[in-house]
């Protein structure tokens, strides 16, 4: 399709070529052009050969045709009286960097953005941006406007969370659920009381897995949750919260007949082959597991009161040893305390993270904001709620609002212990450039209907905030992508910049999209751009929340997105994460994926 | 004689006029028979007899035996009023009343006469102007003066040499009046178009020709004007052109002044009758014509009988729809792909058939192509064997540029009609979309 002047100028560094017969003699304006967006498919199709194609910034110059050429032919030096050379624009930018303020320089073949932040520094930054593909991509952000609004507020605290961190060193069974040094007793029998207080639950084993016991054989993970209990009388968030170090929650589960509890994948397997050890929602290597092995009632797994039953049942053993934790960790004799602070920055430019929890019903639910952290006594689940958008702050979220009881894909499912060390709310809770002004969770529904419905709840909840930038993520692909796209859509239609993070890659492609997903984080980690079934392989870390910060920030201050690529590719990513690196002069760690795990069965047979 | 059938709505815009004739009345040829209601033009019955019956939507005349061409003449006080008491509707195909487009209040403006005659296999237009240009001449003075417009351009295709050299040799001594040579693709004859080749200004969809200061008149109508002005006659006779699967040929035949109100039956009839298998009977261009039955009566605005070849048989096939604003709508696509057997699998839209409030589609910039691969890729992946366009001259080729490659089949929808009067088929466009404006200086640019 023709094009505009402005396209044309967008495009100004792709080939130049015709979307309709013209004649000798026409003078070459945008309408004579063919849409550069759609290239790579007429290549891919053999309508189209680029090679020797003149630029669309070279040929809007008063260049004329010598010759009548028809439909889809490039613009080519023989057909054309004269063309400019390569370069001129980029000329007339450099002097614009004389200026004192902070320029940005225009787009750039080759997937990067050229920038330049003044500020007495002169450091170079190119940021391209990868992302799944249909979806496009993020580009480079010029901190000119805040620095400009440098009336840089003090820095406010509103609230701290304080977290006292008890070391355990051992799980052992014995007749009461006490603590003992730092040996943690877990009472023999409690199994049968729990499996009593679930009407859909057969039964439940109890099982300690240390270190030198990784490689045991584990049903599906449903979930990985820390070991917290208030201190206090506080509600989540706010005052003192005691937690365990060194041991994790784990539940697995199947039906009678032995069906896993999960929905498009489950990582059922050894336990060293199926999980990405150190990832935000995953068990960290050294650390002991409580794995609790949960059986439910056949043809229970796939709807909500199976996998809650799961989760409750083995909450009634957890919410022993928070009794315990409560009564005898004293605070005083803490190992370890953190304080963790909601700190405000009026003046920095402000956002809010948006993420989407499934809501689909069936077997995906979340409970929302419990009485203790990762509880369920005191939630709410979404689905009941309407999946409408909930606020929270950020030190809600840090201390266990939601309790995941989501059965999707392992790779992207988010776990609870994932709330509680949530990367992008951690770091834009640490970057002095932003003021996060709060979470809000919207829940995924099951129908088209429902998800707009919600998507335009959100929209004017963000409106209200008045931020300038907005982050929306969500876990799993698929169905959830359509409300994804219109959060994304119902925030960037009121001229605020939004930055999606999703698993998209090669399996998880967004089958949808809009024109304000140009700017999005791909989490994928895995070799193949696939859900792996390996634990929280493709979540967010926190190299994927330094990558969002950085778009967010390029597009709040008016930069334009380099398009994604049509495949995916993980160099866009790695360029990124190279190019922060040179501008920040910080190293930023990249994590592993599966192939750093021993090779699994059935990784081999499916996957690998 | 049959009966003539007098339609109360004579064109497709505007309101029903109202019957002022009772059931038994004896009517005169040129007699006003319905007055408007709202927007319209009053009818006037093209025959002398007697109101047999009236319908909803008709006045239903059974003609005296032996008919003259005499009529009643129309009364008014000045030019326009004649005009507007004449019923005069544009001829062009819409029928908008000509009397409220002409008083148009220009400030030395332009009439610009389309005599295009851009629906293909068409000829009564240059054949009345190649056997009566003065009377143009004539009319377009007066329509001029009514208009506020000191100048007329007379847009004809540069293909009707002996008829433009006619014209030309009157035109030597009308300073006011000069002529445009068009070149022979659609559609030129499009209104905006028109305004385009003669004044170099692009309209907005939304704009009328008054925005250029002109008014755009079909030259049959500028010919009706002057004949209610000077002969004080209504507009109850019409030229149509009668062409297709016709005994004796292809070839167009024109009848001259046939009442209003004829059935396309006794029309085809006067050509000689329909020759064997047919697809469907067009009234109205091949474009932005539709299909008709042989019981129809033709109206003011009715310029062409088409008779077309038989269609091909899609077996069902995967088929998509690409709808534009110079050929058919959504309606009329979807009648053609049902007619062709055709699986309606994906509808696309030129990107520049913008929707008007009206529910219609007009063009952007009618002729010039805004690309169309885009649509051609959607119809691949929406798994399309076939595809079925209305574009003008210059998309076809544009989608002709790519989807025989990507292995869709292209179907014109006005294939079947081009078939039976011996026309190309649109598809790939050889000829330059502009011409020179030298009649000796012959124009014809082949794409390599």
């Amino acid at each position: 399709m023709s094009i505009t002047a402005e396209t044309a100028k967008q495009h100004a560094n792709d080939p130049a070529v015709l979307c309709c017969r013209a004649e000798a003699g026409t003078e070459l304006a945008p309408a004579n052009f063919e849409d550069p967006a759609i290239f790579p498919d007429l290549v891919d199709s053999g309508l189209l050969n680029l090679e020797g194609a003149l630029l669309l910034g070279q040929v809007l110059n008063g260049t004329k045709l010598t010759k009548t050429v028809d439909s889809l032919t490039p613009i080519t030096a023989d057909i054309v009286d004269k063309f400019d050379e390569i370069g001129g624009e980029e000329a007339a930018e450099e002097a614009a960097e004389e200026a004192a303020a902070p320029v940005a320089a225009a787009p750039v073949a080759g997937g990067v953005i050229n920038l330049h932040i003044g500020e007495g520094k002169n450091i170079d930054i190119q940021i391209p941006t990868g992302v799944g593909a249909g979806a496009a991509v993020a580009g480079a952000p010029v901190a000119a406007e805040a620095a400009a609004v440098a009336t840089v507020g003090e820095e406010k605290v509103v609230r701290e969370l304080t977290r006292k961190h008890f070391k355990i060193e051992e799980v052992k069974r014995g007749p009461e659920t006490k603590f003992e040094g730092t040996t943690l007793y877990i009472r023999e029998g409690i199994e049968a009381e729990a499996v009593a207080s679930e009407d859909l639950v057969l039964d439940l084993k109890i099982e300690v897995i240390t270190p030198d016991k990784y490689h045991t054989y584990s049903e599906t993970v449903m979930d990985v949750q820390p070991i917290a209990c208030k201190s206090t009388e506080d509600d989540l968030g706010y005052g003192v919260t005691k937690v365990l170090d060194g041991v994790v929650t784990v539940v697995t589960g199947t039906t009678e007949e032995g069906v896993q509890i999960g929905e498009f994948g489950s990582s059922e397997g050894y336990l060293d082959e199926n999980m990405m050890w150190g990832r935000p929602g995953a068990v960290d290597k050294g650390e002991t597991m409580i794995k609790y092995q949960v059986t439910i009632k056949n043809g229970k797994n796939m709807e909500r009161p199976g996998p809650m039953a799961a989760h409750r049942c083995v909450d009634f053993v957890t919410a022993e040893i928070r009794k315990a934790m409560k009564k005898q960790l004293d605070d005083e004799k803490a190992d370890d305390t953190e304080v963790l602070k909601q700190v405000r920055r009026p003046g920095k430019k402000k956002i809010v993270i948006v993420k989407e929890i499934m809501g689909q019903g069936a077997m995906h639910d979340n409970y929302l904001f419990p009485m203790e952290p990762v509880g369920t006594l005191g939630a709410r689940p979404n689905v009941d709620l309407g999946n409408v958008p909930v606020a929270a702050s950020p030190l809600e979220v840090l201390d266990g609002c939601i309790h995941a009881l989501t059965c999707i894909g392992p790779a992207s499912k988010e776990m609870s212990r994932h709330y509680w060390r949530e990367p992008l709310v951690y770091a834009a809770l640490h970057d002095e450039e932003v003021d996060l002004c709060g979470v809000i969770f919207v829940g995924s529904p099951q129908a088209n209907t429902e998800k707009f419905y919600v998507s335009r709840r959100v929209g004017q909840m963000v409106e209200m905030l008045d931020v300038d930038g907005a982050f929306v993520t969500t876990e799993g692909f698929g169905n959830n992508h359509v409300d994804f796209v219109t959060h994304i859509e119902n925030i960037g239609k009121r001229g605020i910049p939004v930055v999606g993070f999703s698993f998209c890659a090669v399996q998880g492609a967004l089958v949808v999209g809009n024109k304000y997903c140009d700017a999005m984080i791909d989490m994928n980690k895995s070799m193949s751009g696939i859900e792996n079934e390996v634990l929280e392989c493709n979540c967010l870390c926190p190299e994927d929340a330094i990558r969002g910060l950085a778009m967010l920030k390029a597009k709040m201050a008016g930069e334009s997105v380099k398009a994604a690529e049509r495949k995916y590719n993980v160099n866009v990513k790695n360029n990124n994460l190279e190019l922060i690196e040179k501008a920040t002069g910080v190293a930023v760690e990249r994590v592993g994926n599966e192939q750093d795990l021993p090779m699994s069965e059935k990784r081999k047979a499916k996957y690998d | 004689m049959e009966n003539i059938q007098m339609l109360l709505k004579q064109g497709a815009v505007g309101r029903p006029c109202a019957p002022i004739v009772k059931v038994g009345d004896k009517v005169e040829r040129g007699q006003l028979i319905a007055t408007p209601t709202g927007l319209g033009a009053p009818v006037h019955s093209s025959v002398s007899g007697v109101v047999e019956y009236i319908t909803e939507d008709r006045i239903v005349i059974k003609p005296d035996e032996n008919q003259s061409k005499d009529y009643v003449k129309v009364e008014g006080a000045d030019n326009l009023e004649l005009i507007t008491n004449a019923g005069i509707v544009g001829q062009g195909g819409a029928g908008f009343p000509t009397a409220i487009k002409i008083k148009a209040n220009l400030d030395h403006g332009y009439i610009l006469v389309n005599a295009s005659e851009c629906e293909p296999g068409l000829a009564h237009n240059i054949q009345q102007i190649d056997e009566d240009p003065e009377t143009l001449i004539r009319g377009i003075k007066y329509v001029a003066e009514i208009a506020g417009a000191d100048k007329g351009i007379i847009a004809i295709k540069k293909k009707h040499k002996a008829v433009i050299e006619k014209l030309d040799a009157l035109l030597a001594n009308e300073p006011m009046i000069e002529r445009h040579l068009l070149p022979d693709i659609y559609p030129m004859g499009e209104e905006r178009a028109v305004v385009r080749e003669c004044l170099g200004i692009e309209l907005e969809p939304t704009q009328l020709p008054s925005a250029a200061n002109a008014v755009v008149i079909n030259s049959e109508t500028v010919y009706s004007c002057a004949k209610a002005i000077e002969d004080k006659k209504p507009l109850i006779d019409k030229n149509i052109t009668v062409r297709g699967k016709i005994v004796g040929g292809s070839d167009a035949h024109v009848f001259m002044d046939v009442p209003v109100g004829t059935s396309v039956a006794t029309l085809i009839e006067m050509a000689g009758g329909i020759d064997g298998d047919f697809g469907e009977i067009i009234m109205g261009g091949a474009f932005t014509g539709s299909a008709t039955t042989m019981s129809a009566p033709i109206t003011k605005a009715t310029g062409a009988i088409l008779v077309t070849a038989p269609f091909q048989n899609l077996e069902a096939k995967k088929l998509g729809i690409l709808v534009c604003a110079c050929g058919g709508n959504l309606n009329r696509m979807m009648d053609l792909a049902a007619k062709y057997n055709g699986e309606v699998t994906h509808i696309c839209y030129c990107k520049q058939a913008q929707l008007q409030k009206n529910g219609s589609r007009k063009c952007e910039r009618p002729g010039n192509c805004p690309g169309q691969v885009k649509n051609n890729l959607d119809f691949k992946k929406a798994g399309c064997e076939y595809i079925i366009i209305g574009n003008c001259s210059d998309c076809s080729n544009t989608v002709m540029a790519s989807a025989p490659q990507m292995g869709l089949q292209v179907l014109h929808q006005t294939d079947h009609a081009m078939e039976a009067v011996g026309h190309d088929k649109y598809r790939q466009l050889t000829v330059s979309k502009s011409v020179d404006q030298d009649l000796n200086v012959v124009d014809n640019v082949e794409v390599e």
